[in-house]
């Protein structure tokens, strides 16, 4: 619904505008639902979390915190609050809105609740400016979680208590009200965004006065309409022969991050015969890593070993060590030990989405399917189902091998490792793969602050990885965001934070 | 009488250039619509002969090349040969339009046979029903089908074959009332011929000219379909070749300048419903023809 | 008169049943479909007992002919609900897409009839010469077009390489709908605003789309014009004034072409059907934000209120269009009223 009308005097703008174009979609207005890395893009910078990272770097920083304490033998956290903050309709902002905010996200138990709910216990307001969260165990981590959205607190006076928001305006008022640098003043679905700076932000002024966020249908006319100029940024997602014709024109300037969003082959452990784990290395063997790179994307993105990400902390190469990429011999002989052989093929369903991903997932199931059935003992049957089926699909345990694709929630090994293979984790995403030596060792990497012991849990999982195999890493991901060669200040890092607030239009 | 080959041949060229001189241009175009069509369905048949690979195979040379001799049509991104990939193609859109039609005429003329002869309430309900399915647009009821059903070509046929039995119906019941009233069908009635073998002796033969013309127009509007509910990504899963999906897949590659992809599967679709639609526009000028013409 | 008055009324009731036979079909097929919206909308991390209770906040579980009686009262009150997905009633979402669907078909259909009209008439003229089957192929190779490739085509070549048209949208992308949107039919929104530039800027982006499904449409408007004018000059009345000595052009695009526009008024009719068919597909190709494009994305969502609701408004548009055309033609012929 358009609102706000009246700030327009004019169809085109004598203040500074920045038009931005996605083929993303925008979720639920409302942090404690919402678990897309758009939606969230559009929190960072109309809320803000009690900690957060500053533009472009990826080294976590107090924000609307002036600090925090870690009581409690690391089981609670205080922290301190900036005071004279206010909401962008003035309200003031305080402890009880922090409380209110995480009782609200446990209440709702929406999609990314668990990300408060698996940690938290309570929240208890200390004062006015100081909020104590308790922790159900110590976790390591627990301020790059507080700076994810769920944790942002959002205004009591507008947001129901009980209901999910999707559009702004089934907000008490109609308008969002936030903490950020830019307030919301137009929220059209699917069509546009449009948010204007903030005047009542504690922090520095952005550097532009609206930000307008086109969304397109798709990725070709988005890069058209990137190179004709009608817009100043484009960001996610791109075909990859567009990323390549842009990245080679020297009208557009190409800014590329390093992505950790990582994409995978997920095995469903319940399912016959993949509860056997010497299938799933036999199947994960079969991967081509550097062909699936050339054929589907052109070259982009980067063949990925682990699920940890490279260039995080920890990161090793062990499904690189383990098998290799095409490695047909050893792929028979796995399958050869369970059982499967030219005669008697290993024959199963391999799904995949065909657009929450972008439309390169068809051509990658295809390419796959191609390489499984390359070492002769397989027999694939590609099968599609939209989002939702899918979603449907894999907690009803319909799929046995499918692909799926992760963006982090917070920058730790833990989020790549414990969501997959921990028993709570692995359930979320349709694996099912189960192993109290494993729930040991996520609980104790949690736990435990010393940097040294988890990184030999982390090395030690990642290693484990390769014998269980409950996904398989294909490639890893890296962020293209294509602009106009005038504009500055747009910083994109592998937080996947992306701040308005600096861009600006170079003359 | 001679009956040596090259003389047969001649008889038919003669008997083939005097229908063109009897009934002009006309039949020239139904002609050129059955060459076209001839064309294709060879193309389907024999694909396995003539595609110098396998459709599915993602090695045949580089990546998205343009067309050349190796590559007649060019490759994908995928490595595999677009000429190919259009020969096996025709299968798939040969064998959903043509099912399809097959579908909608068995179903849309036996309905409109019974419905027109029995009359009444039943003929009121169902000619309601099939007029309510005729004015709406056909494109945007397959696509909703298709969305419920699996995709697949059995599937994919029923989508398109739905929106197409009104057409039938509502021709073959408007000729059974009126070849109803007829004399001799009053007589056969009266001499106690069974409904059934009025309906297959007298009404049946009647309807046939008139539903061959509606056949080919069904079949080509049916390639149209299929295509657009396979562009659209509904329908039919990857692992079949269509030249829709192709034409989907296709598009992005275009700003780049890789135009093989997406302008081969576009002129065969247009090919094919034009070689139907000419066979249709033809035979229905020489069976209906223009009375005083001038 | 009162006959025609028993027409109208008549007509209009006739339209009702057949408002809802399409209701019917179209909530037995939604309902069919694989897939459900809550997952849509709660995700994967949802616990079972939350999905479950959503479920029956909507009103998924029960019976089909429980929710079927509840649509169809719903619909007997003009409520078609609000969106499974978004907390939005199918109504105002309606609203919004509408018009755009509308603007797009209203010129296209110009457009078609543009070209239809005197190439159908022209080839008429001159039956049976090489123009006559020029225009005849024309009309029959144009419509075998598929109008998402011919989308594609005036894309690469007027928007692309000569760059004079744009490619997507409505509006420009620094251009906000917002400052002029009332009634969603901008061309009629910008001159109330007295927004020239704005004008312009709709004008422009309405080139493309409207020229495609225009063009496509106008090779069936050719066929039938054609049809329909062979027929009007055979009549004697046309001999008689050619004998008098009136022009001959003026004879047949004055006198046999203003004789002939009744039945291609109804055709036009018969022809919305077709119209919002290749509707959808333009509005996927240029990414206009229009129903049909409002309908392929619920239907992946699985949103059912919406799609049934976008459905309906298709059906009612067609139903009504008909209905006016018919009204039309009995006033002119009295003896359809019979």
């Amino acid at each position: 619904m358009a609102v706000g009308l009246v700030f327009f005097a004019s169809s085109s703008f004598a203040k500074d505008t920045i038009v931005y174009g996605t083929t993303e979609k925008v979720t639920d207005m409302d942090p404690s639902n919402a678990y897309d890395f758009h939606t969230w893009e559009i929190f960072y910078n109309i809320y803000q979390g009690l900690m957060g990272y500053p533009a472009g770097k990826t080294n976590l920083v107090p924000n609307l915190a002036e600090k925090y304490e870690v009581v409690d033998g690391g089981k609670g956290y205080v922290f301190t609050l900036k005071s004279g903050v206010k909401f962008s309709d003035g309200s003031p902002f305080d402890a009880n809105a922090v409380k209110w905010t995480i009782d609200r996200v446990a209440r709702l138990k929406g999609d990314p609740s668990w990300l408060v709910t698996d940690f938290v216990d309570s929240v208890e307001v200390m004062d006015k400016n100081k909020v104590k969260f308790v922790l159900k165990n110590p976790v390591a981590y627990f301020p790059s979680l507080v700076a994810t959205p769920p944790y942002y607190p959002v205004s009591p006076n507008i947001y129901p208590p009980d209901k999910i928001v999707k559009d702004p305006t089934e907000l008490t008022g109609g308008k969002l009200v936030g903490l950020g640098p830019y307030q919301m003043v137009s929220f059209k679905r699917d069509q546009e965004v449009i948010m204007e700076a903030n005047p009542n932000f504690y922090g520095p002024k952005p550097k532009n006065d609206v930000v307008v966020i086109r969304y397109f249908a798709d990725a070709t006319t988005m890069r058209l309409a990137l190179e004709k100029g009608e817009i100043d940024f484009a960001f996610k997602s791109f075909n990859p022969s567009d990323i390549n014709d842009l990245e080679k024109s020297n009208k557009i300037q190409t800014i590329k991050g390093q992505g950790p969003y990582i994409r995978y082959i997920c095995f469903q452990c319940k399912t016959a015969p993949f509860t056997n784990n010497i299938v799933r290395q036999g199947v994960a063997a079969a991967v081509n890593r550097p062909e699936i790179i050339k054929k589907v994307f052109l070259g982009q993105n980067a063949p990925l070993y682990s699920m940890v990400p490279a260039g995080m902390w920890t990161h090793e190469e062990s499904f690189k060590k383990a098998f290799g990429d095409a490695n047909i011999q050893k792929s028979k002989e796995l399958l050869a030990k369970a059982g499967y052989n030219a005669t008697n093929k290993l024959k199963f369903d391999f799904w995949y989405t065909p657009s929450h991903y972008g439309d390169t997932e068809v051509d990658m199931a295809a390419v796959l399917k191609a390489q499984f059935e390359a070492t002769g003992v397989m027999e694939v049957n590609v099968k599609s189902a939209e989002w939702a089926t899918y979603k449907d699909n894999w907690r009803n345990q319909v799929m046995p091998v499918y692909l799926l694709g992760w963006y982090p929630d917070y920058l730790d090994p833990d989020n790549y490792t414990a969501a997959f293979a921990g028993t709570e984790g692995s359930k979320g995403n349709g694996i099912f793969f189960s192993d109290p030596k494993w729930d040991a060792m996520f609980v104790d990497e949690q736990k435990d602050p010393n940097e040294k012991a988890r990184e030999a849990i982390f090395k030690k999982a990642q290693q484990m990885w390769t014998v269980e195999v409950p996904t398989a890493p294909i490639f890893q991901g890296s962020l293209y965001l294509f602009a106009q060669k005038n504009m500055k200040g747009i910083m994109i890092s592998p937080t996947l934070q992306l701040n308005y607030g600096p861009i600006s239009k170079g003359k | 009488m001679n009956y040596s080959p090259t003389a047969a041949l001649g008889q038919f060229i003669r008997r083939f250039t005097r229908m063109g001189k009897q009934y002009g241009v006309e039949w020239w175009i139904l002609v050129a619509g059955a060459i076209v069509i001839l064309g294709v369905v060879s193309m389907a048949m024999f694909a396995t002969v003539i595609a110098p690979y396998n459709p599915y195979d993602q090695d045949t040379g580089p990546q998205l090349s343009p067309p050349d001799s190796e590559h007649l049509m060019g490759t994908d991104n995928l490595q595999r040969d677009v000429f190919s990939r259009i020969i096996f193609g025709a299968r798939t859109i040969l064998g959903v339009a043509i099912l399809a039609a097959i579908l909608s005429s068995i179903l849309g003329i036996s309905m409109g046979l019974i419905s027109g002869y029995a009359g009444g309430g039943f003929d009121k309900v169902f000619s309601l029903v099939m007029d309510s399915i005729y004015s709406f647009p056909g494109l945007i009821l397959a696509i909703a089908f298709a969305a419920m059903l699996e995709p697949g070509v059995t599937n994919i046929s029923i989508a398109v074959a739905v929106i197409y039995i009104p057409t039938y119906f509502r021709l073959v019941r408007g000729q059974t009332l009126t070849i109803k009233q007829e004399l001799y069908v009053e007589a056969a009635r009266a001499i106690g011929a069974p409904g059934s073998t009025i309906l297959a002796k007298y009404i049946f033969p009647n309807v046939i000219a008139t539903t061959a013309v509606v056949f080919t127009m069904n079949v080509a509007d049916a390639i149209m379909t299929e295509a657009a509910l396979t562009y659209l990504g509904l329908g039919l899963p990857p692992s079949v070749v269509d030249w829709g999906m192709d034409l989907a897949m296709g598009k992005k590659f275009l700003p780049s300048g890789q135009w093989w992809l997406i302008t081969f599967p576009g002129a065969m679709i247009s090919l094919l419903a034009v070689g139907f639609t000419m066979l249709g526009e033809g035979l229905s000028e020489i069976l209906n023809p223009r009375l005083l013409e001038k | 008169m009162k006959n025609l008055l028993r027409y109208i009324i008549g007509r209009t009731l006739l339209t009702i049943p057949m408002l809802f036979v399409l209701l019917s079909i179209v909530f037995v097929v939604v309902r069919v479909m694989p897939g459900d919206p809550v997952s849509a909308m709660l995700g994967g991390h949802a616990p079972e007992k939350v999905i479950e209770q959503k479920k029956e906040e909507l009103g998924l579980n029960r019976p089909l002919i429980v929710q079927y009686g509840r649509y169809l009262l719903q619909i007997c009150r003009l409520d078609l609900g609000d969106s499974m997905i978004f907390k939005q009633s199918v109504m105002s979402t309606l609203r919004d897409k509408l018009p755009a669907t509308v603007e797009l078909t209203f010129f296209a259909m110009l457009i078609c009839l543009a070209v239809g009209i005197p190439f159908g008439a022209y080839a008429a003229d001159k039956r049976r010469s090489a123009q006559d089957y020029g225009i005849r192929l024309y009309g029959i190779v144009i419509y075998c077009i598929p109008v998402y490739w011919l989308g594609l085509m005036l894309q690469m070549i007027f928007g692309v390489w000569l760059d004079i048209f744009p490619i997507a949208g409505r509006t420009g992308a620094r251009m906000f709908s917002s400052t002029f949107d009332r009634t969603g039919l901008y061309i009629l929104d910008t001159i109330v605003a007295g927004n020239v530039e704005a004008l312009g800027d709709v004008l422009i982006h309405l080139v493309l789309p409207c020229v495609t499904l225009g063009l496509v449409l106008s090779g069936i408007f050719i066929r039938l014009t054609r049809a329909n004018m062979l027929d009007v000059l055979k009549a004697d009345y046309i001999l008689a004034a050619e004998a008098r000595g009136i022009h001959h052009r003026r004879v047949v695009y004055k006198h046999a072409l203003l004789n002939a526009f009744v039945p291609i008024l109804t055709m036009m009719g018969l022809q919305v059907a077709i119209l919002m068919a290749g509707a959808v597909l333009t509005e996927t190709t240029f990414s206009w934000p229009g129903m049909g494009r409002l309908l392929l994305e619920r239907i992946y969502l699985r949103d059912y209120p919406t799609i049934q609701g976008v459905i309906v408004i298709f059906a009612v548009i067609v139903a009504l269009i008909s209905l006016v055309v018919d009204v039309i033609y009995a006033f002119i012929d009295p003896r359809l009223r019979y």
